[in-house]
């Protein structure tokens, strides 16, 4: 690991000049992926900015509009058990509680969840090109190891997914991240937040350098009696990534989908919203028969690689069966 | 982990994290021994052990 100089934040205007002050600088949450990366020398900050002890970070409250504010210093285990989560927004409890382990978990933050990187192994083995860690130098997994790589969305420059089970189900609910940058506070929807590769890979998210997340902000459940449910599909029943992953909000009102969100995880280089397959479901009932159409609207813009056509099939399964499940 | 199944802290094991209390039963505590002990074959009577002193 390079040396690098740590500082605890106490303040959102100190940690903002501490990083402007060191372009070397990261901020640091629970470490659980940064850390990662310094040790194997994917990331080699200077100095790191802990934002864990910021004041009020780490509260999750009530909005005036009904909804909750949900400081970036929060752990992904405290958000995932807090009460209101798991009654108003269950999906998003499940999705936090699909993801690594319990002991990550309680390290982990909101705001660091989000920004994770991909866990790519070209990525992360300096020893090999890849155009996120060093724009130019080439994708070897487009021809090489892509099995749990992107079918959607992809580049020429880049077929790395998000790893993020969190960020899904926030797609899902429409959750808006507010950021806070030297020049003032912006939020940003998710999905929104992370971007498509292009031909910047480099770039995950569509935050300036400097900017910190404070907060995720979600709005109150679009129907009283909301359906939510997060599955996923991994390679062993605990502690892995996605290969597909699906969380879906649905409100009925009789037997017609009033409202529906549909989100994918694993497939993408961000949390992908199914708009196709909403679109052909909303105010329809829900069938077997039209959860297979609207879902091969959404997979035909799919575009496997030579690895990884399960995908499409495992997405496609996964909307209809997560959907005829919850509508039941 | 029997403090955190007695507060009602949910696992992705729990078939409704909407409910307050949670029912340990072998699943939830597979799910919740991982990360913490190895869960191959050789450890099974581990779940056993944990259902005993949780009973």
């Amino acid at each position: 690991v390079r040396p690098f100089a740590y500082a605890r934040a106490t303040d959102v205007d100190s940690a903002l000049t501490a990083l402007a002050d060191a372009p070397e600088a990261k901020f640091l949450g629970g470490g659980t992926n940064l850390v990662d990366l310094m040790r194997l020398g994917v990331e080699t900050p200077g100095v790191l900015v802990d934002v864990t002890k910021l004041a009020d970070h780490d509260r999750i409250e009530e909005t005036e509009a009904g909804g909750l504010r949900i400081g970036a210093a929060v752990s992904n285990n405290a958000l995932a058990v807090d009460p209101r989560v798991r009654r108003r927004y269950p999906v998003l409890s499940e999705a936090l509680l699909h993801g690594a382990s319990g002991q990550l978990r309680n390290l982990a933050t909101v705001g660091g969840n989000l920004l994770q990187r991909t866990r790519c192994a070209y990525f992360t083995d300096v020893t090999k090109s890849c155009n996120k860690r060093q724009p130019g130098s080439g994708c070897p997994a487009l021809k090489g190891r892509h099995h749990n790589h992107a079918i959607l969305g992809h580049s020429e420059y880049c077929v790395a997914t998000h790893p993020s089970d969190m960020a899904v189900a926030l797609a899902a609910l429409e959750a808006t991240v507010h950021v806070q940058g030297r020049d003032g506070s912006r939020t940003i929807p998710i999905p929104g937040l992370h971007r498509l590769p292009g031909g910047e890979p480099q770039d995950d998210t569509v935050l300036e350098p400097g900017e910190l997340i404070t907060a995720v902000e979600l709005d109150p459940p679009p129907h009283e009696a909301t359906r939510q449910r997060y599955r996923k599909v991994r390679e062993r029943r605990s502690f892995a990534f996605a290969l597909v992953s699906v969380a879906v909000v649905l409100a009925l009102d009789g037997d017609r989908a009033s409202e529906i969100r549909i989100a994918l995880g694993g497939v993408a280089h961000a949390p992908w919203r199914a708009t196709r397959a909403e679109e052909t479901l909303r105010g329809g009932t829900i069938t077997e028969e039209r959860l297979t159409r609207a879902a091969q609207a959404e997979l035909e813009q799919a575009q496997p690689l030579r690895d990884n056509s399960y995908k499409v099939e495992l997405a496609r399964n996964l909307i209809v069966s997560t959907l005829l499940e919850l509508s039941a | 982990m029997l403090g955190e199944v007695g507060a009602g802290w949910p696992s992705h094991a729990t078939a409704d994290v909407r409910a307050d209390e949670i029912e340990l039963e072998a699943p939830e505590i597979r799910e919740r021994m991982s990360g913490n002990i190895c869960r191959c074959g050789a450890y099974a009577n581990i779940v056993t052990a944990i259902e005993e002193v949780s009973a």
